[in-house]
């Protein structure tokens, strides 16, 4: 699955039940339209830590990265530029 | 940031306020976004003395337009000038008769905490702010040395004990960002830094302490404690005896209180919680604040004098005189004093639409609403009106707006519709609709969309009953999520 297919699926499994992904537009606005809220921000975030193993420092918590799954998908691909160790 | 330094930005906010036409005395919005700049705003009006209409800065525009158009303003001052920079609404000088004595020295001008689409206009006069002030900043020690936490959304009741008895008193003011209020580490952080000595919240946010509290302690570091604060406030909603239980640990040098009122009248009665002999029959809201008169009335509006149930009607020192814009003729919730009450001076009343009981020795609890009323997320919300916008959608025929008790959020709003046959209309076109003319809390968590009818009573109406179970939202809900923790 690419990141798209598998933020939607996630969305959708956790937010949108009834809703099939090919309903779901990648510029829906799940802020303004109720699907997430504070809360479900702070789980978007969890999931994607753990399925992209990427750090979401404290920083990065604006809302607008997550507003839609366009947004989600930025936001991972950005957080997922390797960085040296150290 | 110094006294010295808002002083300035009040400076630079009345220079902005010179070069309008402010001749005519019309209030002047300020859209509540929590800044500093925001505040310097308001406080620059108020010195001016110009009344302050504070929409919350979430509304929708289109609906923040009608409110403004209905207060009569014909000027929006934003902090961030280029956010707010919209024109002003087409003004409406005052259309309505504005309330009994909704008059000159009004200050401030809330909105009912939003059900409906266009929110409803409660105005303060500055004497009213004044003695609540005065009271809070007395009995919660806001002056001088005082750290308060400013939780809520900044157009809420609560930032007159939090934020503006605070600033009038002298104390110091820290502004809980939005994005961040429900993450709880954050919170344990700024309480932490800043050595808040007063905490004023919602039961929610006490719990995301507690939770975040108790996940650090879980974790190996030390226990989290809270132990600057002195005077801890639950208010807004029903604090859950289990949440109760855990807070002297994290606030372990504090008193604790719960805080009832509401927008209309703000606070009216207080109870402080002796944390170590929690009352059996739950929390109560306790005994009328000074100068408060209180009045429970049955069903059949007749004055409850000892212990049993009613609705609870008050009259407080601090209240609107009546929503601005609005028909003095016409049912409201203000009225007249009402007959056979105790002794009082007090001639209007304002009807809380909750539900109290009193128990034998004078106690007051609340049980719940009289009508369809209820707290999302801090948020009040008429089921009825949500019910109202959804049937307004060409393409739904019926439907039923439930709410469902949440530990976390209150309560959330599960929708269950009727579609037409042929309907194109789905869940995520309808969320589109709601949020076109409803707060973001009103929005129901979850929808059902079907094309068979639903089950009504013998007397026609929606079955509530009978429609159940209901889905278990798979939906922030039941517990926090911790970072770094999967919540699957």
């Amino acid at each position: 699955m690419n990141n798209e297919t598998l933020i939607k699926s996630y969305l959708i499994e956790e937010f949108l039940p009834e809703v099939s992904a090919g309903d779901l537009a990648t510029d829906y606005d799940l802020l303004t339209n109720g699907v997430v809220d504070s809360l479900g921000l702070l789980k978007i975030i969890a999931w994607i830590e753990t399925e992209f193993a990427v750090t979401v420092d404290d920083a990065a918590l604006d809302p607008d990265n997550f507003r839609s799954v366009d947004a989600i998908g930025s936001f991972v691909a950005r957080a997922s530029v390797p960085v040296e160790a150290g | 940031m110094s006294y010295g330094e808002l002083a300035r930005l009040v400076a630079d906010a009345s220079a902005r306020l010179d070069r309008l036409d402010t001749a005519g005395g019309e209030p002047i919005a300020v859209p509540a976004t929590k800044t500093p700049g925001t505040i310097a705003l308001v406080l620059a009006c108020l010195r001016a003395g110009l009344a302050v209409v504070l929409p919350p800065a979430t509304l929708p525009a289109v609906t923040r337009q009608r409110l403004l158009a209905r207060a009569g303003c014909r000027h929006v001052l934003g902090a961030e000038d280029a956010d707010h920079a919209g024109a002003a609404p087409d003004p409406v000088p005052f259309a309505a008769p504005a309330a009994p004595g909704a008059g000159e020295d009004v200050a401030f001008v809330l909105t009912t905490s939003g059900s409906t689409g266009v929110p409803k206009l409660v105005p303060l006069s500055a004497g009213a702010v004044e003695r609540f002030v005065d009271w809070a900043a007395a009995r919660f020690e806001l002056g001088p040395g005082a750290c308060v936490l400013n939780y809520a959304p900044l157009n809420f009741d609560l930032c007159f004990l939090d934020v503006w008895a605070t600033l009038h008193h002298g104390g110091q003011v820290v502004l809980v960002d939005p994005d961040a209020a429900t993450n709880g580490r954050h919170l344990l952080d700024v309480v932490d830094d800043h050595a808040v000595t007063v905490v004023q919240a919602v039961p929610m946010a006490h719990q995301l302490l507690a939770d975040a509290a108790d996940a650090a302690g879980a974790a190996g570091e030390p226990a989290r404690r809270l132990t600057s604060v002195r005077h801890v406030l639950f208010t807004g909603d029903h604090m859950p005896a289990r949440c109760l239980a855990r807070l002297p640990a994290v606030y372990p040098g504090a008193r604790f209180y719960n805080l009832y009122g509401c927008t209309e009248t703000n606070d009216s009665f207080l109870h402080e919680v002796d944390p170590q002999a929690l009352p059996p029959g739950g929390i109560p809201i306790g005994s009328p604040l000074p100068g408060v008169e209180a009045v429970v009335l049955d069903a059949d509006g007749a004055v409850v004098s000892g212990p049993g149930r009613g609705e609870l009607v008050v009259a407080t020192p601090f209240q609107s005189a009546g929503y601005l814009g609005a028909d003095p003729a016409a049912p409201g919730p203000f009225v007249d004093a009402p007959a056979g009450r105790p002794p009082g001076t007090a001639t209007r009343f304002y009807r809380t639409g909750d539900i109290v009981r009193r128990d034998p020795t004078g106690l007051l609890y609340l049980e719940g609403r009289n009508d369809f009323q209820v707290k999302v997320r801090g948020t009040r919300v008429n089921t009825a009106v949500v019910e109202q916008v959804l049937l307004d959608h060409e393409e739904i025929a019926e439907a039923v707006v439930l709410a469902v008790p949440d530990p976390v959020a209150g309560h959330l709003l599960h929708a269950v519709l009727r579609r037409v046959p042929g309907a194109s209309v789905n869940t995520l076109t309808l969320r589109g609709h709601c949020a076109r003319q409803l707060p973001t809390a009103a929005i129901p968590a979850t929808f059902r969309l079907t094309e068979e009818p639903l089950p009504r009573t013998t007397t026609g109406k929606p079955d509530r009953q009978s429609l159940g179970p209901l889905p278990t939202p798979s939906r922030p809900g039941t517990t926090t999520p911790t970072r770094k923790e999967t919540v699957r």
